[in-house]
């Protein structure tokens, strides 16, 4: 097993933090309109931790990619990342729907927020964007 | 008749999962062409490793936006709408 990157720990460690953040103004949404109750809670907790291991095997299959010497094996690695991934979060969201302890919207709605997330990077000084020509 | 009307609901909510997934295939295609230049990118300057991986997960989760989307407008489709729709056209029937 390889080490994992301090890259990648140190963008999971944003995302959670982030998804902590929003989940919490979720909850506050959802108790003003009246409508909060246990299982939005442990809807946003379930949708929030496959967001959040999503992006942790993201940046686990990009570590591994980028360790590649030759680039056709690497966007083949990334590929393979990206299916499973997938199938991951398809896992997450039909449980999420379907067991009637977790509130659908509040399951589905954190799976996003990792994007939200990256949306907000670079406001927050954690990437250069002038560095190597803003790529 | 009301058979009909249902199986062409639950027809149409999965053909439309089926056709919402195909934006899964965009986000697997970009990542991998942005992977690989990201990989002959460190080739040639190996010591920007850690701000071509920093870039590139930035890069792969916006990437991943719209596969994300779709997903979840699948699964909405496959779970949800067809009861949803299915009681619309009952309470119709019935009013």
């Amino acid at each position: 097993m390889k080490k994992i990157d301090r890259a990648v720990w140190k963008e999971t460690v944003y995302v959670a933090l982030w998804t902590l953040i929003l989940s919490a103004l979720m909850q506050a949404v959802f108790l003003i309109l009246g409508k909060w109750g246990l299982s939005v809670l442990l809807g946003n907790f379930w949708g929030a931790a496959g967001a959040v291991l999503n992006f942790f095997l993201l940046g686990i299959g990009v570590q591994h990619a980028v360790s590649q010497n030759d680039p056709k094996k690497a966007q083949t690695v990334i590929r393979l990342s990206h299916t499973l991934r997938l199938l991951m979060l398809v896992v997450f969201a039909a449980v999420g729907v379907l067991v009637p302890v977790f509130q659908t919207v509040a399951a589905v709605v954190p799976l996003i927020f990792p994007q939200v997330a990256m949306l907000f990077r670079p406001k927050f000084g954690g990437i250069d964007e002038n560095k190597e020509g803003g790529a | 008749m009301l058979e009909l009307a249902i199986g062409i609901i639950l027809g149409c909510c999965a053909l439309g999962a089926g056709f919402a997934m195909i934006a899964g295939i965009g986000p697997g295609i970009g990542e991998g062409n942005a992977v690989a230049k990201a990989c002959e990118a460190i080739g040639r300057q190996p010591e920007s490793k850690g701000a071509v991986t920093s870039t590139m997960l930035m890069g792969c989760v916006i990437a991943e936006t719209t596969g994300i989307y779709a997903l979840v407008i699948a699964i909405l489709l496959i779970f949800v709408a067809p009861n949803m729709l299915v009681d619309i056209l009952l309470t119709a029937i019935g009013g």
